[in-house]
């Protein structure tokens, strides 16, 4: 069974897809030390000729797991255990010999596939990982059946049929637990927007298509203008470059009670980000409440308990209005400006003169923008090392975070304490499948200004193009930088609404499979125990009912008067003898066998046979009523032939 | 280490008997039985438990991950699992074993019982993987489709009449990971007949009433060293006498000449006997060769002289319970 051809051939499959599916958890050097070895074994297969000798592979895998383990420290402990299982799998494929030797790869097999759902948790190559799941469930089949064996679509169906229930109830059902202790997280760089804000940063990420989250809200869905998801506070600003304070890197927990100033509306919402390495998350203006796989921090941030690195879905409501001021410490990190930029912070001084009021000074700086001939524009040309008075004073053009970084400069020159929000403004809302898809390219910066106690937001961008806030990316953008956008593929329609399909139906994977938790479990334990007690009654009745329609079916005299009547009382009175009989022998056939065989009974044994033949198939009253005498008659012989057959 | 082993074949035939009890009650012997839910077992084999094993160091990383896709690679396994208890179940259940004839063979040769197999399900994979043995025998390689019959194989050293042994039947099907296996109890015997004796052969080879034959019988007697069972008058005493640690006694090879196609067993015990039987039983073989008619005389029964394979088989019997 082992040298089966087709079955080394299923296992080299699953082991080169092993090494694809695994390949983040690979340096270079160990995937291609691993292909070659999968080479060899192709090769010998392919030739049907003896590959190495057990001692060589025992010297190859003693070479390669030292190797493997002063990689240890750069791969990870979780890594390292991909690395050791696929090697240990690949070198027994090479020295294969024993029946048990083959039980212990598939084993392995098992484990490894269920391990790439650590790094891979997309519908189409979860559907793929499933696959090479089954191939090896295939194989574990074969190792145990007799050679040539097909299998039979009628019994796979079956055996399915009784899986599916099964798994699913299972999987609905069966408690979830916390996780029972720290585990090794992968070594893989975070994606999104990162502790620095440069001036350039977020228009790299802009030419990201990939997804960062989606949301779908539970009740109403606020206005287009207030969707700013706030991600990080960038309140450190030395002359160029914005930074996280190391305030905000240590996670505290939100100690303020946010008290609902009457009128403010909230948002209840579901998001589902995507893996970013990172611990922070997005959330609407003031979060009150979250599930607990998230915390809010200060400031209204929200932040994961450990890093996303799989698809998360996390429930969070937020009070739509802004931000209240923490401490003192806030106010005078948010006050403080560097050396430099000398031109923007004498404007600033000038402006908070001019205007004693916050929100008209905050007027004037949009009116500001919207005045003077700023543009908005992807392809801002380079600033020097005032960046802020070249961008202001000299350019004119810049991004999102161009505008953020200036406006928070002014106000802070002005006195007024102020900080960049970096984050993600709109979204594509899919009204059928009633969800918001945020893109990378949705990233954007903004401003947050402390006025009466409250962090108020200030989108300077809005001032110089409102289109970028009230639709999109693209309805602002010139078409040449459009297509700086939309590389390649997805200027063909249908690629680009497959994608989209794509996407939906990766939307459903994410909320029904992925995002399935404990609390939806309780849920569904709780709409079960509910439905149960309002359905009992009506069930216990149709099934009662049922039973009954059956038992009347099947004891109905109708199925007994079938058979003619004189067919029923032979068999009656032959009951013992008949059971022995053929299914496909008549009753007279029967009886004439008996007769042969017993001599001494032959007599009446014929007699019957005749009379019976009469009444069955000459529909003869009087044949039935000589039959009915006769067994009379015969009784005690009948008996006595009973007891001897 | 012997005596640890002996320990482990003790403690198995002490378990042996405790299950025989069960198994008497459960199944009495039958001369045909049919597998149904009370006579199969099923527990997980050694791969059965590193499945499990698999499953939960699964739900393990799916917990501790908080991945669905683990928990549901878990679950589904699990459910393969469970699964399996019913398919092995049914790949034996329905099937019918029976023994139609006795089987004859030599002792300290393996004779083969010839098993009737049959099932109600008429498909052809509907049995796969049996292995069938008798309990105490060594296992067999396990038959790849149904067959119907299979020859199994005892081997015991002494002659006589017995019951067969249970009869094990086990499967893996279809993933190994769970053995279901019964102990049938078939109401058949087998007949195990004093092995032949070879050496005694040459001699008997030779008609009666040829010269050497003569000489033989004038020469007197052959000497044979005592064994256990001879009788005492045929001891040589005057040889004792001289040499008391190796008693010899004269063999009798006279009787039997003298009704030459009479085989006759002298009453005697022990290992004398068995080697008289063991010589009986190729003079039999010979004398069916030959044609000749034939009968037993045993010290508490005769058989009449007749020829043919029932005689043979009834006068082999004869010495079998001798």
């Amino acid at each position: 069974m082992l040298k089966q051809k087709p079955l080394l051939m299923l296992w080299l499959a699953i082991q080169l897809s092993l090494l694809i599916l695994l390949q983040q958890a690979f340096t270079s050097w160990i995937s291609a030390t691993f292909a070659a070895l999968l080479l060899l074994r192709l090769l010998t297969t392919w030739r049907a000729k003896e590959t190495l000798s057990l001692k060589w592979v025992n010297v190859l895998a003693a070479v390669l797991t030292l190797a493997l383990l002063l990689n240890l420290k750069q791969a990870g402990v979780l890594h390292f255990m991909l690395q050791i299982l696929l090697l240990a799998a690949i070198l027994r494929l090479l020295a294969l010999q024993q029946l048990y030797e083959a039980r212990q790869l598939v084993w392995v097999h098992y484990f490894l596939l269920a391990s790439c759902f650590i790094l891979h948790q997309d519908m189409l190559l979860a559907a793929f990982i499933m696959l090479v799941l089954m191939g090896n469930l295939y194989s574990h089949f074969l190792l145990f059946s007799p050679a040539g064996i097909h299998l039979k679509w009628q019994r796979v169906s079956r055996a399915a049929l009784i899986i599916l229930p099964l798994w699913l109830a299972m999987f609905m059902l069966f408690p979830r637990l916390a996780p029972f202790w720290q585990i090794p997280t992968a070594n893989v760089a975070s994606t999104g927007l990162s502790d620095t804000l440069d001036p350039g940063s977020i228009e790299q990420l802009v030419q990201d298509n990939s997804l960062a989250f989606r949301v779908e809200f539970s009740a109403d869905i606020p206005a287009r203008s207030q969707w700013y998801w706030r991600a990080r506070l960038y309140e450190d600003f030395d002359g160029r470059r914005w930074q996280v304070n190391p305030l905000r890197s240590r996670s505290g927990k939100d100690g303020s009670v946010t008290e609902r100033s009457p009128g403010s509306a909230t948002a209840q919402y579901r998001v589902i980000a995507e893996a970013s390495q990172q611990r922070h998350l997005f959330a609407l203006a003031t979060p009150v409440s979250s599930s607990n796989n998230v915390a809010i921090a200060a400031s209204g941030l929200v932040k994961a308990v450990k890093p996303v690195t799989q698809r998360t879905s996390y429930q969070i409501s937020s009070v739509l209005q802004p931000v209240k001021q923490q401490s003192d410490e806030e106010l005078t990190i948010n006050l403080t400006l560097p050396e430099g930029n000398e031109q923007t912070r004498a404007f600033g001084r000038q402006l908070g003169q001019q205007f004693q009021q916050t929100s008209a000074l905050v007027a004037a700086i949009t009116a500001h923008f919207q005045q003077q001939p700023y543009f908005y524009s992807l392809t801002p040309p380079p600033l020097g090392a005032n960046s802020v008075d070249q961008f202001l004073f000299n350019t004119r053009t810049g991004f999102c975070s161009h505008y953020a970084s200036a406006a928070a400069v002014i106000l802070r020159a002005a006195g007024v304490p102020a900080r960049v929000v970096g984050g993600y403004q709109g979204g594509d809302w899919h009204q059928q499948q009633g969800y918001l898809a945020v893109r990378q390219r949705e990233a954007h910066a903004w401003v947050e200004y402390l006025d009466n106690g409250k962090w108020q937001l200030f989108d300077p961008t809005a001032a110089v193009a409102p289109e970028r806030i009230l639709s999109s990316l693209d309805a602002v953008l010139s078409a040449e930088q459009r297509q700086l956008l939309n590389p390649g593929w997805r200027k063909f329609a249908l690629l680009q609404t497959l994608s989209l399909q794509l996407m939906h139906l990766d939307y459903y994977w994410s909320v029904w499979v992925l995002g399935f938790d404990d609390n939806n479990q309780r849920q569904l334990w709780h709409q079960l125990k509910q439905q149960l007690t309002r359905y009992a009654y009506p069930l216990l009745a149709v099934i009662s009912l049922l039973l009954c329609a059956a038992a009347w079916y099947l004891l109905r005299p109708g199925a007994v008067t079938a058979q003619p009547e004189a067919s029923r009382l032979l068999q009656q009175a032959l009951a013992g003898m008949v059971k022995q009989k053929p299914a496909q022998q008549s009753l007279s056939a029967c009886l004439r066998h008996y007769a042969s065989q017993h001599p001494t009974d032959r007599n009446w044994l014929q007699q019957l046979t005749d009379s019976y033949e009469q009444a069955v198939f000459n529909n003869d009253a009087a044949a039935l009523r000589l039959l009915k005498q006769q067994l009379k008659r015969h009784r005690a012989d009948l008996r006595r032939l009973q007891r001897r057959v | 280490m012997p005596a640890l082993a002996t320990l482990k074949q003790r403690l198995h035939q002490r378990y042996w008997q405790l299950i025989s009890v069960y198994l008497d009650k459960r199944q009495p012997a039958s001369s045909k039985v049919k597998l149904v839910q009370r006579l199969i077992f099923i527990l997980p084999t050694r791969y059965g438990w590193w499945f499990l094993l698999l499953i939960v160091l699964l739900y393990l990383l799916g917990t501790n991950y908080q991945n669905n896709l683990i928990l549901l690679t878990c679950y589904l396994l699990l459910s393969v699992f469970l699964l399996c208890i019913v398919l092995c179940y049914q790949n034996l259940s329905g099937l019918t074993l029976h023994c139609p004839v006795a089987a004859e063979g030599f002792a300290g040769q393996p004779i083969y019982i010839s098993i009737g197999l049959s099932s109600d399900n008429s498909s052809a994979d509907a049995h796969v993987m049996l292995s069938l043995h008798f309990v105490g025998q060594a296992p067999q390689p396990p038959l790849a489709t149904l067959c119907s019959t299979v020859n199994l194989a005892i081997s015991n050293t002494q002659r006589g009449k017995y019951r067969l042994p249970r009869l094990k039947i086990s499967s893996q099907y279809p993933f190994g990971l769970w053995r279901g296996w019964s102990y049938v109890a078939l109401a058949q015997d087998y007949w195990l007949y004093p092995s032949p004796d070879g050496q005694v052969k040459r001699d008997l080879n030779a008609s009666a009433g040829t010269k050497e034959q003569h000489a033989v019988q004038q020469h007197g007697d052959i000497l044979a060293p005592y064994r256990h069972g001879d009788s005492v008058r045929h001891l040589i005493w005057k040889r004792l006498a001289r040499d008391p640690a190796n008693p010899v006694v004269r063999e009798q090879l006279s009787a039997p000449e003298a009704e030459p196609s009479w085989v006759i067993i002298p009453p005697a015990s022990g290992e004398a006997l068995e080697r008289a039987l063991r010589q009986g039983c190729r003079q039999l073989l010979d004398l069916e060769q030959s044609g000749q008619q034939y009968g037993v005389k045993l010290p508490h029964l005769t058989i009449a002289q007749s020829s043919g394979p029932q005689q043979l088989q009834r006068c082999l019997q004869a010495l079998a319970l001798c």
